[in-house]
Formats: C-alpha cells, structure tokens, sequence
C-alpha cells in the first residue's frame, strides 16, 4: 500500500536510476527506505500487513467455527435416571457438558469463553470485521469528506458557509452520542450501517483538511490558466484540483482507520456493534462477566483491539510524515 | 476583538441551532418511541390501542412534527430543556442530580489526565533520544491504540487479582460522604479515562515543544545562565502550551464520549449513563436538552481557546 506513496517523496537524483529499474524491484526498493527512515512506520507496515493477512486468511487459520459450542459427553449422563435423582443431581438429565471458561491449551489457544466457543476462532473473525469496519468506514468519510471539501473550498460563498456551520455542529457532538443515533435507526443494525455511521461521523473532520488544501491551490496559475483555456468548473476540480490534493487525501485516508476501529469497539462493547457478528468490542464486554476468574477473552480480544489500532496508527502517522508533515496534530 | 468575539458568539447560537435541530431530527427518525418501550414489557398493555394513543397524547407525541420542533426550539430559546416522559420532572432538575457524580469522574479525569500527560511530553522532549524518550513515547503511542474500556478493564482485573480494595459500584459514595469508598470507586475510570482522553495532548505537546526548544530565545535564556528548568517550564512550556490549546474542544469531547463508557461500566448514576439509558428509553426531551447543553459547552469551550489564543499569542489578530 505504502510503496507508491512513498514515490513522490524521493528526491530527484534518487529517482532517477530507480525509476531504470523494474517494478517489483523498485517496490521492494521503495519499500525497504521508508521502512528504514521511518522504523515505527516500519513496525506498523509489519502489523498492518499481519492484520491484513489474518483478516484475508481468517477462513483457514481459524480452526474452528466462531460460534461452535464444544461440549463433552457427560460421564454421569443417566438416560435411565429416577426422577427423583435428578432432582437431587440435575447433572445425571444433561448428556454433554459445555466446555466453558478454558484457560488457553493445545487445542484451544486462546481458551473458550463462556458459551464453550473458541477465543482464537473469533478473534481470528475479528480481524477481518475490525478491517472491513476501519477501511469501509475511512473510505465512506474520504469520498464524502472530499467531495464537500473540494466543491466547498472551490466555490466559497454561501453554500461554503452552511457547510462550514453543518461541520462545526456535527464536531459539537461528542462522537460516541452521535454514533448511538445513528446505528439505532434499525433495531439490529446491519454491518454496513455502523460503517456509513462511523464515515458520518469522520467525513467532518476530513472536510476540514481536504477544504483548507483546496484554498491552498484554487488561486494557483495553473488554475487560472485552465480557466482561461475556458475549461468549465467541474473540469477544473476534477482534471487540476484533485490530482493536486492525493497528498492529504491519502493522509486522511490512513490516519483514520485506527480511529474508526476504536469507536467501532467502543459501540459493540455497549452492545450497539453490528448485530450477528463476532468484533472484539463484544468479546471484551462479555469477558467482564467473570473477569477475575476467567480473563482470558477480555485480555485476549483487548489486546487484538489496541495491537491493531497501534498497526494502523503507525503506518498512517509515518504516512503523514512522508506525504505531508503540516498536517501532524490535526 | 469585541466585535470578533460577538460574530463568535452569534456563530455559536447558530451552530446550536443546527445541533438541536439535528438531534430532534435523528431521535424521531429511531424506531419506537416512549409509549412503545414502555408496553414493551408488558403484553397487556401493548394490544389496548386506546392506552396507548392517550398515552401519546399526554405525552404530546401525537401532535404534528413541527409543532413538537416549536416547542422545543421555544424551549430551548427560553432556556427550558424539557421535560422528562419517565419522570415528568424537568431536564435540569435530572441533571442536577446526576451532575456531581459526572463532575466528581470528570474532574478526577481531568486532573489525572493532566498530571500525566504534561509530564510525559515535556520530559520526553527535554530527554529526546534517550530511553526515556522511547519509553514515554511508546507510553503516549499505546495510549491512543487502547480503547478506555480496556484499560478500565486491565485495571479492575490487578485490582481483584490482588485483592488490592473492593470496588463499590452499588453504594453509589460521593467524594463528600465517604471519601474512601468514592476513591476506590472512581480511581480506575478516572485513570482510564484521563490516560485515554489525554494520550493526543501528550504527542502534540512533544512535537510543540521540540520546536519551541530550538528558538533563539531559549538559546539565550540559557546563555544568560538560567537554570535549565526555569527554562524549560517558564520560557519553553508557556509558547508550547499554545498550540495544545487548539486541541481543547477535541479533548473536552473525546472525554465526555469516555465517560458515556465508563459511567456505564461502573454504574456511576451521572450525566453519560444518563444520556446512554434515556436514548434506549426513547425518552426524548432529556437526551435531546442533554445533547444540546453538551454541545453548549463544547463550542463554548472552543471560543474561549480562540479568545485565550490571541491573548496568549499577540502575533494573532482576528478581525
């Protein structure tokens, strides 16, 4: 992802016998100096690519079903009790126990939860939620958040006002509130709904920064020149102010799925994640039930929660670097 | 500056404005309302068509949308935040009952978050380079990876593990009334929530100070031979603090969303639980005066930053 990115930034007399060379080579090339200029950047690729290649492969490195119950036959199991042994001993009824609460072992790595289902097999799907849910949500906010940023800081006037306004009251919002609203308006809601409400909820803040990149380039010669050449508006945003712009779009772009996937876990830990699916935020919150005895699923799936925030943060911050320093402590 | 700060404040009325407006908007776009959560449980009730419409009709629910707008729009105008389906008592007498716990959890939020995080990106860019640089950056960098509630959690499982104290979430202690127990309630969602709320604050402050550490003036600050720390926390900190100012509205914000969180894992009756149960109740004037007043203060907040701005930075001018 990150090797064409790094491209512009290579000063010229670099480049140039670079550019001679063939495409996978230049890549690895590429490649291997970001990751030595940028050694956290390179520790978050590493996780990035690990988090990617987990979430792609979850099918056959997830050993068992996310939702399998494992239960044993029950040793005492009576199909021939006495009613009224069973009332003494409910246990001689059931014919397999559930394997409940497992510390981690060979055939569970990560333990089983409280419904006698595998932790690895579901952090395993996890993964693949978490990045389905961070690059989805980063993705909607860009389009969105680029599109009213651009025809916003091109035309100015009135409509840049309103959209302003609207910017600053959804920032007025505390996020979490806003996100609450949002994934209510079904009584279960679907996973691409909580991924429109979480790219509702960026969209704001990259309107901002692709809105003050605009400003930075309309007043330009080249521009003007287009202008003068007669090219209609919308040819110019498209063919000469956008191109102009990737920097901070892919910026943006980078440096929010971390974010994305912490509010996610925030809103599935209080039971408003997509309905029907294994996210880790869920995992988290029913791990808390008997956390002193059995903490096995709420450390497990917390740490899969902050290992992959910290991946994504890393890569997008050593991306920002690279691509476009002024943008840090946005 | 008068005129700057009274476009500001008309600004503010309008962005209000569009808060409230939205709010209203999206809890009526929700599926259910009040009356339907509260026959939910009770199968009788939920077929006996008459109840519910007289219900509705108390309530004001069956009024036409933009009337139900007027009065709450007048409402807020008149400073009336509404009031509560559940309670039938007023918004802020609500709020006044939950508002001591939300300002016990959030001052300690915001103290602990504080004296941490100052520390942190002042030391480490004192020490840049060195292993306690790496280690207070890393400190910062996980900070920001981990969800609040993972903390929170991390933190009550050392504290059953060892046996370390009982954490009384029933009791619902006040500071005031029994300090011990209100201490052993609100230390970890206060240590999670100022470590989570904060963690941005200790990067930027880093990056602010490593610039302002290579002026000039701080250059002869140390050639006139003043100690290295009057340096550093008169001269260096006060122009790095600026830029970390700007950041504020984000923090105020990031640590009410926290303590939506932590109230409800805690069982802490104050505003964030408040907001989270009522929003589920369908109970709509209190969440909407609650949004409102929240949003209040949070572009309050950012104008008082853009006015301490310019009187911290002379260099700035609004006009």
């Amino acid at each position: 992802m990150a090797q064409e990115q790094v491209a512009p930034a290579v000063p010229e007399a670099l480049a140039a016998p670079i550019a001679e060379r063939r495409g996978a080579v230049r890549l690895v090339a590429g490649l291997g100096r970001f990751v030595r200029r940028r050694k956290l950047g390179g520790v978050g690729l590493a996780l990035v690519v690990l988090i990617l290649g987990v979430a792609v492969a979850a099918p056959a490195i997830q050993r068992y079903g996310d939702t399998q119950a494992f239960e044993v036959p029950n040793p005492e199991f009576n199909p021939t009790a006495n009613p009224l042994d069973i009332a003494r001993n409910p246990r001689l009824s059931t014919p397999v126990i559930l394997e409940r609460h497992q510390a981690p072992s060979a055939r569970h790595w990560f333990g089983t939860d409280q419904f006698g289902r595998d932790i690895y097999a579901r952090i395993i799907v996890g993964a693949r939620l978490a990045v389905i849910i961070g690059i989805g949500a980063s993705l909607v906010a860009v389009c969105v958040g680029t599109l009213v940023g651009v025809v916003s800081g091109y035309f100015g006037g009135w409509f840049d006002l309103v959209v302003q306004r609207c910017v600053d009251a959804l920032q007025a919002f505390p996020g979490l509130v806003l996100l609450l609203l949002i994934v209510q308006v079904v009584p279960e809601p679907p996973l691409v709904l909580t991924v429109v409400a979480l790219g509702v909820l960026g969209w704001a803040t990259v309107t901002r920064i692709i809105r003050s990149a605009v400003l930075a380039i309309k007043n330009s010669p080249f521009v003007e020149a287009a202008r003068a050449y007669g090219a209609t508006d919308a040819r110019i945003m498209a063919a000469h102010v956008l191109p102009n712009i990737v920097a901070p779009i892919i910026v943006v772009f980078s440096i929010g799925i971390g974010a994305y996937i912490l509010a996610e876990a925030s809103l599935s830990f209080l039971g408003l994640g997509p309905a029907d699916k294994t996210t880790w935020g869920k995992m988290v919150n029913a791990g808390r039930v008997a956390l002193d005895l059995h903490p096995w699923e709420a450390l497990f799936s917390g740490m899969a929660i902050t290992i992959t925030v910290l991946g994504f943060n890393l890569a997008g911050d050593a991306i920002r670097d690279e691509l476009d320093p002024r943008l840090r402590g946005r | 500056m008068t005129q700057y700060i009274l476009r500001r404040l008309l600004l503010n009325v309008v962005v209000i404005w569009l808060v409230a407006s939205l709010v209203f908007v999206a809890v009526r776009a929700l599926p259910g309302d009040f009356v339907l959560t509260q026959v939910a449980t009770n199968l009788e009730l939920a077929d006996n068509q008459a109840a519910i419409a007289e219900a509705r009709r108390l309530l004001g629910l069956d009024k036409p949308l933009w009337q139900q707008y007027a009065v709450f729009i007048a409402g807020l105008a008149t400073g009336d935040l509404g009031t509560s389906y559940a309670t039938r008592r007023s918004t802020w007498a609500e709020l006044g009952d939950r508002l001591p716990y939300t300002l016990e959890l959030g001052t300690m939020i915001v103290l602990i978050g504080f004296s941490i995080s100052l520390p942190v990106g002042i030391i480490s860019a004192v020490k840049q380079d060195t292993w306690i640089d790496y280690l207070l950056r890393g400190f910062a960098i996980l900070a920001v990876a981990t969800p609040v509630f993972f903390i929170a959690v991390i933190l009550t499982l050392i504290v059953l593990k060892y046996d370390l104290w009982t954490i009384d979430i029933i009791g619902r202690p006040h500071f005031w009334t029994d300090p011990k127990k209100a201490l052993t309630l609100y230390i970890i969602p206060a240590i999670s929530g100022g470590v989570t709320g904060t963690a941005g604050v200790m990067r930027l402050l880093r990056s602010q100070m490593l610039e302002v550490l290579r002026q000039d003036y701080i250059r002869t600050a140390h050639a006139k031979g003043l100690r290295r720390r009057s340096v550093v926390l008169r001269h260096a900190l006060k122009n790095a603090m600026i830029p970390v100012l700007t950041v504020m509205g984000l923090t105020v914000s990031a640590i009410v969303s926290g303590q939506i969180i932590l109230e409800n894992m805690f069982n802490i009756p104050g505003i964030g639980q408040f907001l989270f149960s009522r929003l589920l109740m369908r109970d709509f004037p209190p969440f909407q005066g609650t949004v409102v007043l929240i949003a209040t203060v949070i572009v309050t907040v950012n104008l008082i930053v853009d006015i301490l701005y310019a009187w911290l930075d002379p260099r700035i001018r609004y006009a």
